[in-house]
């Protein structure tokens, strides 16, 4: 957990080198290409990163052209603005078209904190995840933003990725082996399993860390791959520790608690318990504060799974 | 540039106007179509496939083709018939036009159809992935081009001007868009349901390079498709002025003709004009 790396620079680093083995990778920024950790990427490949300015829609439309000759663009801009602002762009342009496509959304969540609601994205896992065809990926730790470019970049179709923007601990083994659609069991265990993804895949560890200390014995999956979900190791979650709890920082409707309890309600069913923001617009303010209000600490995150276990 | 004579520009109405027939055929069998566009629309359409895109019916994904980006998705008809005519499928898959499950929907679908290049419908996504398909062969230095058709109403959704000016900022050269200016859209005349007038000026403003024709007439689209770009390093803009429904005289020029529903008595009635303006080439 003393290992902190920046999102948007593993992300740049990743992409330099997938771009380096897969000539076809080209980058799409929508302004603030540095923000997007696309500055190696253009030093690197100045004629392979296109930039357009702040048109999100027309990104998406450009990138899913620039695809059907057989580039394998990322498309890299602010969460929101490339999922929930372009949504019919990557419904018909992406999905619909099967277009090899990348769009990484970064700084979701709730990460630009101080920047409020038309910045911070809680929804878009939700809408982009009703997208037939559309693969999305909420990396835990910067390892996994690694291995989710390449992995990304190998995967022919749509792929969704969403990033956070302050710097995330390393979790996971560098030469673990990431499978899209396969989740990743952190800590065996059999009264209860953390299901946690992304950003606060770090907070679900820690809640795991003080339960083991308080005596309880759960199980904590990286579900890194949000679609397609890996319904075996939930169902066999579910049914051999009998509860479950998600955790994410996005919203609770149409999230990863979403997905999972729409597999065990109707395959495995199982009292659940799902962490993440209810149906509102967030306040401004730092961002791990802004955390500790919505529940999302450690601590908190533990304190929930104990009264839920009681 | 390429000019059509006497006897090319015969041989390409009679096409247009078997085209039209291949429409009648689409509507004979799902009886119901968005007519007005697709008649409007049709010469362009007609011209880009037979006299000056490089396709190969037999070899649809061919890299080195020139793509056809039907922006007003519900026109299909228009490429439906002419794919047809072109030889991308038989004719008998025209008689499958409104029944389940065929692959002739009311909005082209790539996937099921060959020849299809994008999957449209939604206005204002069009000229975007062409925009993209132009830049991609740009960097793989295929000369290639990409043809786009748009509606004049769909040129009131926003995106289309992400996309107008995003092309004229990566000078794609390549890229040739006509919008089918019939002047009518679903619910009255384009300039009274939301103006964009001065179309050439906008483009222009833009950065592209613009002409203005008689979308009808062989001649003038052959002439200016084949002399692009109008300006160097400028993507193009063909302005061509249009009648909605061209070639239904009961229909020609009416709103209320933008959907069809056809009864049997309509569709003898059609097909005897088309008889007739067949007759009349020469």
């Amino acid at each position: 957990m003393d290992d902190l790396r920046d999102p948007r620079k593993t992300l740049g680093e990743a992409l330099v080198a997938a771009a380096e083995k897969n000539k076809n990778i080209v980058a799409i920024s929508a302004d603030s290409s540095s923000g997007s950790g696309l500055t190696p990427f253009h030093e690197r490949f100045p004629e392979r990163h296109i930039e357009f300015g702040i048109m999100e829609q027309g990104v998406i439309g450009f990138s899913a052209g620039l695809a059907t000759t057989g580039k394998i663009p990322f498309a890299v801009a602010i969460a929101p603005f490339v999922t929930s602002r372009p949504f019919e762009m990557f419904r018909n342009d992406l999905g619909y078209m099967r277009q090899n496509v990348k769009v990484v959304g970064r700084c979701a969540g709730l990460t630009y904190s101080d920047l409020g609601a038309t910045h911070q994205s809680l929804d878009d896992i939700a809408i982009i995840r009703t997208i037939p065809g559309v693969t999305v990926i909420n990396p835990g730790d910067p390892v996994d933003i690694v291995k989710a470019v390449h992995a990304a970049a190998a995967h022919v179709g749509p792929v969704y990725i969403k990033l956070g923007s302050p710097k995330m601990p390393v979790l996971m083994d560098e030469d673990y082996p990431f499978q899209i659609g396969k989740g990743v069991v952190m800590q065996e265990g059999n009264d209860v399993t953390l299901i946690g993804t992304g950003t606060v895949l770090s907070k679900a560890v820690e809640a795991t860390r003080i339960l083991k200390e308080k005596g309880f014995h759960p199980r904590l999956i990286n579900m890194h791959t949000i679609k397609p979900l890996d319904r075996e190791l939930v169902l066999k979650a579910a049914a051999q520790t009998g509860k479950i709890v998600t955790v994410e920082e996005g919203y609770l409707a149409g999230g990863l608690g979403s997905c999972v309890a729409e597999l065990i309600a109707t395959e495995q069913p199982v009292p659940m318990k799902m962490i993440g923001i209810d149906d509102q617009y967030c306040d401004t303010g730092p961002y791990e504060e802004l955390l500790a209000q919505y529940g999302l600490q450690g601590e908190q995150i533990a304190d929930t799974v104990e009264q839920f276990l009681a | 540039m390429q000019k059509l004579n006497d006897h090319e520009k015969m041989a390409l109405e009679k096409i247009a106007v078997q085209n039209r027939k291949n429409v009648l055929r689409l509507m004979k069998a799902g009886r119901m179509g968005h007519i007005g566009g697709a008649l409007s629309a049709i010469d362009i359409i007609t011209a880009l496939y037979f006299k000056i895109m490089r396709v190969d019916p037999q070899n649809s994904d061919w890299p080195q083709r020139d793509r056809f980006v039907l922006s007003a998705g519900h026109k299909c008809l228009a490429l439906y018939a002419t794919l047809a005519e072109k030889g991308f499928f038989s004719h008998e898959v025209l008689d499958t036009y409104g029944a389940l499950g065929s692959k002739l929907g009311g909005h082209p679908d790539m996937h099921k159809v060959p020849g299809v290049e994008t999957n449209t419908g939604a206005l204002g996504h069009g000229l975007s992935i062409a925009g993209g398909m132009a830049m991609g062969l740009k960097m793989d230095s295929l000369d290639a081009r990409v043809y786009v058709m748009m509606g004049d109403g769909e040129l009131a959704e926003g995106s289309n001007w992400e996309a107008a000016a995003a092309a004229s900022h990566h000078r794609l050269d390549n890229l040739l868009v006509f919008v089918d200016r019939n002047h009518l859209q679903i619910s009255g005349p384009t300039v009274d349901v939301m103006n964009y007038e001065p179309l050439d000026k906008r483009w222009q403003a833009f950065g592209w390079g613009v002409r203005e024709i008689d979308g009808h007439d062989l001649k003038q689209i052959v002439v200016n498709a084949t002399d692009i770009p109008f300006e160097k390093g400028k993507p193009s803009v063909i302005l061509a002025d249009t009648v909605k429904s061209k070639g239904l005289s009961f229909a020609e020029d009416k709103v209320g003709f933008h959907y069809w529903k056809a009864s049997d008595e309509d569709l003898a009635i059609a097909e005897r004009e088309l008889d007739e303006i067949e007759e009349g080439i020469k």
